[in-house]
């Protein structure tokens, strides 16, 4: 299979958009996420008695957080097997 | 357009300087925010002088760590590659991607684990009895925050000693993917590494912070230190994947 130079030039693309796109996009749910991380040892510092309704809402934002994170992947996995 | 060894050489040097240059800002900032709050700390509790002067010590240390890596990847750029005339594009594409990776690489997990080593100094100066198992607990958090830099560093690795030889009979079209998938796969570990790497650093400072002034919950504090440090590492193992599909899957 061998590619001419135009659809050389349109997969290269997607293949740099792809590193550029899972790049940025863990970016803010790892800030994000480790925002909430942090929070949540100081909260559960200063109150153990509610450990597990802290470390449950921590989940959850996690995961909400995360969401972008795996869109940039699904975006990612699409530009490089797709094109 | 065929590449010769200067052309190689070029991406090389250009690699190593981008490398060292990006790696050497938050590693530097990392350790000005240990030393300033160290010194802070011996404002409030000049008693604590020598617990203060070993965390700052041990925390600068783990912090340089990422600007290490940058050096020794920046070290080998320059030295220890292999100019074959016949690793053109390939080969320069890849030096590249390595100093992109490793410098992009190692800026959020330094600033975390400079965030981390400030925030123990913080809490040891306000319980300098603490200050072994603030230690202890900064260290593991530093490291924690360090993995992304790991990876960065995996991914340098691999850009400059696994790369194949480009084939003499390629189409341009084809050169063109696989140059532009590798310095894709710099990128994606380069910038995937910042977020994960300064956000467990925030969860390891609030951690130390804490255990120094709630000693008696030092269990619950690392427990979710771990756990949240887990979940935000999650991007930065995705853009490994995505890294190491660039490279070996096309």
């Amino acid at each position: 299979m061998d590619l001419t130079l135009a659809e050389g030039i349109v997969k290269a693309s997607a293949l740099l958009g792809a590193g550029l796109c899972m790049g940025m996009g863990a970016l803010g749910p790892g800030l994000g996420e480790g925002f909430v991380a942090g929070k949540a040892c100081e909260g559960i510092a200063r109150s153990p008695e509610n450990a597990s309704l802290i470390t449950r809402t921590m989940l959850v934002g996690q995961a909400v957080s995360e969401s972008t994170g795996i869109y940039s992947l699904v975006i990612a996995l699409l530009l490089i097997f797709s094109t | 357009m065929v590449l010769t060894n200067e052309h190689i050489q070029m991406a090389a040097f250009l690699g190593a300087g981008i490398s060292v240059g990006l790696g050497a800002i938050t590693t530097g900032i990392g350790s000005g925010i240990i030393a300033g709050e160290s010194a802070y700390g011996l404002v409030r509790q000049p008693k604590a002088n020598d617990q203060l002067f070993r965390t700052m010590l041990i925390g600068q240390a783990a912090a340089q760590t990422a600007g290490i890596f940058a050096l020794v990847i920046s070290m080998l750029l320059i030295y220890g590659r292999s100019d074959l005339p016949e690793g053109g594009w390939y080969r320069a594409a890849s030096y590249l991607a390595a100093g992109l990776a490793m410098g992009l690489g190692s800026i959020g997990p330094s600033l975390g684990a400079g965030y981390a080593g400030g925030q123990a100094c913080n809490a040891v100066a306000r319980m300098p009895k603490e200050s072994n198992s603030i230690m202890g607990n900064m260290l593991i958090g530093q490291a924690l925050s360090q993995t992304s830099a790991i990876f960065a560093l995996v991914v340098a690795f691999l850009l400059i000693y696994s790369i194949p030889v480009q084939p003499a009979d390629i189409s341009t079209g084809r050169i063109i993917v696989k140059t532009l998938a590798i310095i894709g796969a710099g990128l994606s570990i380069g910038f995937g590494t910042l977020g994960p790497g300064s956000g467990i650093g925030y969860v390891a400072g609030k951690a130390s912070n804490m255990v120094g002034r709630f000693s008696h919950e030092k269990s619950t504090i690392m427990r979710t230190m771990f756990l949240g440090a887990a979940v935000s590492e999650s991007t930065a193992i995705y853009s490994l994947v995505v890294s190491f599909l660039l490279i070996f899957a096309l």
